[in-house]
């Protein structure tokens, strides 16, 4: 990935197309809209990653001096998770939904409306403190993993109306 | 699955008493509905299982149960005798307990759904669509055989559930049973219009010739045969044979893969620690690991021995088991994935695995081992028993002619060998391996959502994988390494070939 592609806090609005910058990696980048999770996501990932690393930075501290500790944690997460959220995307399309996620390992996943068997919004603690929700879809195989992690709880509640009624308009038997 | 609450616990009936049966519709109808339904129709009444379930149901236990009092027995065998009774008394409660567990099953087939209700404390009242099945099995465990009783086990789709088993019925009963629902299945309308559909089920029972177990061999040759040119006069009994797997090269074949391994190197390992020490004690210590290993190589046995394969007008029969047997239909299109596994050591022979995958659930508790394997239609057989079972099994057939590029080399240097994919217009398949090559088919109306994934080494190379999941049990078929631009094409165009697929299966 290159440098180009690390977000800032200018990241747009969820919700509007963008243009991805580092297009040339992935398929499909010019016929696809890409939608983003909310902004918030980076700050709740944060927190999910300070509430893990913080206890332990505090005892690395212990060792090394406090400052250092947490500083070197807080250098080290802050960089993977900007990336990390910035890496995740959806697009609603004609017939399936496709979602993209990972920085080291990239997957991109397309899951066909029909081939939806339930949809749940899950959201929590920190995401519900910052009124965010994660969607994750389910297919009848196990292996299909779609999830859209950080959608605010209105969108994350709009989109699974939307998959709900466009899966049923397209179910398909097994 | 309902569970009634404590005051609605129904009192058991008596299998043949007058009284209201509890309203189909489940717990929630008042008793008042009962009395609008009609209660005449063979197929809406309640039944039992057999008496004797609960004892085949305890028979895997029965084993340890036995062994537990024999030791209590020996161990204080100087003892006043008062353990041994509290231990009879143990078991007296685990088999009374066995016999409410009888008292309170009871099962119905009414409007396309088999019910069956359990539990005393924890009521449990289960409801199977037919047309949502999977699959059904007939399957005999040893003591079951004996006593001429079988269960019928129900395949659904969904992944957790453990579907619908009704343990046990005699075996006429279960064949029977299974063919009545199997017809139920295919024509959910023509069983909704009313009980007709149903007694025509009659005259096909008396037909139903080719249920002898495998095991017993000259009947079971006998009645297939029989089964193979009938004239038709039944079409439940019709069926064409396609595979019959050899004892003897079922064996070699097991003892050469990976189990026989795995056993030879225990033995070496028992022997090498025996001539060190010179001790035979120290076999002793081998004994949990041998134990494993003769339980592992007796169940795949057992499972594979006289595996039988036929086709008929509701699906594919499967029959296979030496103590314990098991018959199978897959019903036709419920097929999620065939895989040719071919070991290393068994590509010498020219020797190979044909196994399906089916939408089911992915570990039964009691049978974790097995469920962990595919069902192999075929456990071994030659290149072109393979051949002609994938012919049956799909109607086309593309072979994976696609190599892998020459970068792949760096990431999957062994693999790289059978690295391919190909695909046409209903079907993908993707072959890889080294040492144990597997081809796997997918057919593409089936599949479930298409992954695009790429790693740091392959990004690096310039590759990436498309992967296909379908709602099998692990099959996921991997179009492995591919170069970025291509597996960038694979995933634009596979979801609209799919859905292409899925258009055109759908009227059928």
């Amino acid at each position: 990935m290159t440098r180009a592609e690390r977000p800032g806090h200018n990241t747009p609005a969820p919700g509007a197309p963008l243009a991805d910058p580092g297009s040339s990696a992935r398929p499909d980048e010019t016929s696809v809209r890409w939608q983003r999770p909310s902004p918030l996501l980076l700050r709740a990932r944060r927190i999910q990653a300070g509430l893990v690393t913080g206890p332990i930075a505090l005892l690395a501290g212990l060792l090394l001096g406090t400052g250092l500790g947490l500083g070197a944690a807080g250098v080290v997460a802050e960089r993977f998770l900007a990336r990390r959220v910035a890496a995740w995307g959806y697009a609603e399309r004609n017939d399936d939904l496709m979602v993209r996620r990972g920085v080291l390992i990239r997957r991109e996943s397309v899951i066909p409306y029909g081939r939806m068997q339930f949809i749940d919004v899950t959201a929590g603690p920190v995401e519900r403190s910052l009124g965010l929700a994660t969607l994750r879809m389910h297919t009848a195989a196990a292996a299909s993993d779609a999830r859209i992690p950080g959608l605010e709880r209105a969108a994350a509640g709009k989109l699974r109306d939307n998959l709900a009624a466009l899966g049923e308009a397209q179910a398909t038997g097994l | 699955m309902t569970h009634l609450p404590p005051d609605r616990l129904p009192v058991p009936l008596p299998p043949d008493s007058g009284l209201a049966p509890l309203p189909p519709d489940g717990p929630q109808a008042t008793p008042g509905d009962a009395a609008k339904l009609p209660r005449t129709e063979r197929e809406a009444s309640w039944h039992r299982l057999h008496p004797l379930s609960p004892l085949v149901r305890a028979g895997r236990h029965l084993v340890t149960i036995g062994t537990l009092v024999l030791v209590l027995f020996f161990a204080n065998r100087k003892g006043t005798g008062s353990d041994l009774v509290v231990n009879l008394i143990l078991v007296a409660l685990v088999l009374a307990g066995g016999a409410v567990s009888w008292l309170v099953t009871r099962w119905q087939v009414a409007d396309g759904v088999l019910r069956i209700e359990t539990g005393l404390v924890r009521r449990q009242s289960l409801r199977f669509p037919l047309s949502q099945v999977q699959a059904i099995d007939v399957v005999q465990t040893g003591l079951a055989r004996v006593l001429g009783l079988a269960e019928l086990r129900l395949r659904m789709a969904g992944a957790d559930s453990s579907g619908g088993r009704l343990a046990s019925l005699p075996l006429a009963d279960a064949e029977q049973l299974r063919r009545r629902l199997l017809s139920m299945a295919r024509a959910p309308g023509a069983v909704a219009a009313g009980g007709p559909a149903v007694t025509a089920g009659g005259p096909a029972v008396t037909a139903g010739g080719p249920v002898a177990p495998p095991g017993t061999e000259g009947a079971s040759g006998q009645a297939d045969d029989d089964g193979a040119d009938g004239d038709g006069a039944a079409d439940d009994a019709q069926e064409r044979l396609l595979f019959r797997v050899r004892p003897g090269r079922l064996a070699a074949a097991i003892i050469m893969s990976r189990t026989g391994a795995i056993a030879a190197i225990v033995i070496a390992a028992m022997a090498t620690a025996v001539a060190l020490t010179g001790q035979p004690g120290v076999v002793a210590s081998f004994l949990p690991f041998g134990l494993g290993i003769v339980l592992a190589v007796w169940r795949q046995f057992n499972g594979e021995y006289g595996t039988v394969v036929a086709a008929a007008a509701d699906g594919l029969r499967l029959r296979s088991g030496l103590v314990q047997t098991t018959a199978e239909t897959i019903r036709p299109g419920r097929v999620q994935a065939v895989r040719l596994v071919e070991p290393l050591v068994w590509r010498a022979f020219g020797w190979c695995r044909l196994e399906v995958d089916v939408a089911g659930p992915r570990q039964r508790r009691e049978n974790r081992s097995e469920s962990q394997r595919l069902r192999a239609l075929i456990p071994v057989g030659s290149r072109a028993d393979a051949a002609q079972m994938i012919g049956e099994l799909l109607r086309a057939q593309p072979v994976p002619s696609q190599r892998a590029p020459r970068s792949a080399r760096w990431k999957a240097p062994l693999t790289y060998h059978f690295l391919a994919w190909g695909s046409d217009d209903r079907y993908v398949v993707a072959s890889r391996g080294r040492v144990c090559r597997k081809t796997t088919w997918v057919p593409l109306e089936k599949v479930q959502s298409v992954r695009w994934v790429q790693g740091p080494v392959q990004r690096r190379l310039g590759l990436a994988s498309v992967r296909l999941d379908v709602a099998g049990k692990r099959v996921t078929a991997s179009i492995g390494d591919r170069e970025a631009a291509e597996a960038h094409e694979i995933l634009r165009r596979l979801p609209g070939l799919a859905s292409n697929a899925r258009k055109r299966a759908q009227p059928a």
